[in-house]
């Protein structure tokens, strides 16, 4: 049975982590675009959007025919595989072991690359723009979709999942549209271990059910889940973080 | 192309080897109890429950301890 809890979390964690995927895939587009022009960043952008429009076409009726069992441990260990190194990565930066994600420097980093291949070659230009374009909304897109099937398809929860993506992905897109820069301001590593720690316990609970455990609360120990991934990072950082800004 | 799209799709499930193993090893042993039914199935929750977050933070600890021993030049 599906609950409150269920809908709220399938929808949340949809939009937490697809707003962070989009807000990566805007900062190349902004990138080629402002670098290169809109007309590669935008064909390059549509391209990646048809192909990823035919990837769920074809893959979308495939899901029916698996078994729910299957299904939810199928999604569950690739949840746990996707979300556990989400939140390793948001750790680790938080605690400085790893650089934060910085959608600046990322769009420089990408407006630079465009601007030295133009030095070596003029002609066909558009053509590595475009394609810069369309490999990183095709990334973070494919991410998109792989989330949108892992939180929704185990509970049958496609339609609302994909809501919360799109509303992400509309969102970041308007907002981008307006201001013209990357969205260096979103606190995404706050985000990612936020999707790494709801994603890592949707991974938990349904590779348990699948195994025919039936988990104390239902659906509600997908948040107890939460609560205990949440409290072995928190206490993980609490620890390490001291320890390495004394040897830094 | 095709390769660098390939090796970014697998790259995002598997970061450390370390952590991705542990998690495909207590997957696996907790599926072998529950289809074995060697033990109850809440054995095999408990048995996921306990090894994942373990698994996580034994990652977390060998990045750092790394990390560290490569500042101090250890």
């Amino acid at each position: 049975m599906t609950n409150l809890t269920t809908i709220v979390s399938v929808a949340g964690a949809s939009f937490a982590a697809s707003f962070v995927e989009a807000v990566e895939a805007l900062t190349i587009v902004l990138a080629v675009g402002l670098a290169r022009g809109w007309r590669p960043a935008l064909t390059g952008a549509a391209a990646a959007l048809a192909a990823l429009a035919l990837i769920v076409a074809a893959l979308g009726p495939l899901l029916g025919a698996i078994p729910i069992r299957a299904l939810q441990f199928i999604v569950g260990v690739l949840l746990l595989m996707f979300g556990l190194r989400w939140l390793r990565k948001a750790i680790l930066r938080t605690i400085g072991v790893i650089a934060l994600h910085d959608e600046d420097a990322a769009f420089q980093r990408e407006t630079r690359e465009l601007t030295a291949a133009e030095r070596r070659q003029a002609r066909g230009l558009d053509w590595i723009a475009g394609v810069t374009a369309f490999k990183a909304v095709l990334l973070e897109g494919i991410e998109v979709v792989f989330i949108v099937i892992a939180v929704g398809a185990a509970r049958g929860l496609l339609g609302l999942a994909s809501v919360g993506a799109l509303a992400a992905c509309v969102l970041v897109t308007v907002i981008g549209a307006a201001i013209h820069r990357p969205l260096a301001r979103v606190p995404e590593n706050a985000l990612k271990f936020a999707v790494g720690v709801m994603l890592s316990a949707f991974g938990l609970f349904w590779t348990g059910e699948s195994l025919g455990v039936d988990w104390p609360g239902g659906d509600a120990a997908i948040l107890a889940f939460a609560a205990l991934f949440l409290g072995v990072a928190a206490v993980l950082v609490v620890l390490l973080k001291p320890q390495l800004a004394e040897h830094a | 192309m095709m390769g660098a799209i390939v090796a970014q799709l697998i790259g995002l499930f598997v970061d450390d080897e370390f952590l991705a193993t542990a998690i495909l090893a207590a997957v696996a042993v907790a599926g072998a109890l529950a289809l074995s039914a060697a033990a109850p199935a809440w054995v095999a929750g408990l048995l996921l429950t306990l090894a994942l977050p373990a698994a996580l933070a034994a990652s977390v600890v060998r990045s750092a301890w790394r990390a560290s021993r490569e500042t101090t030049g250890g």
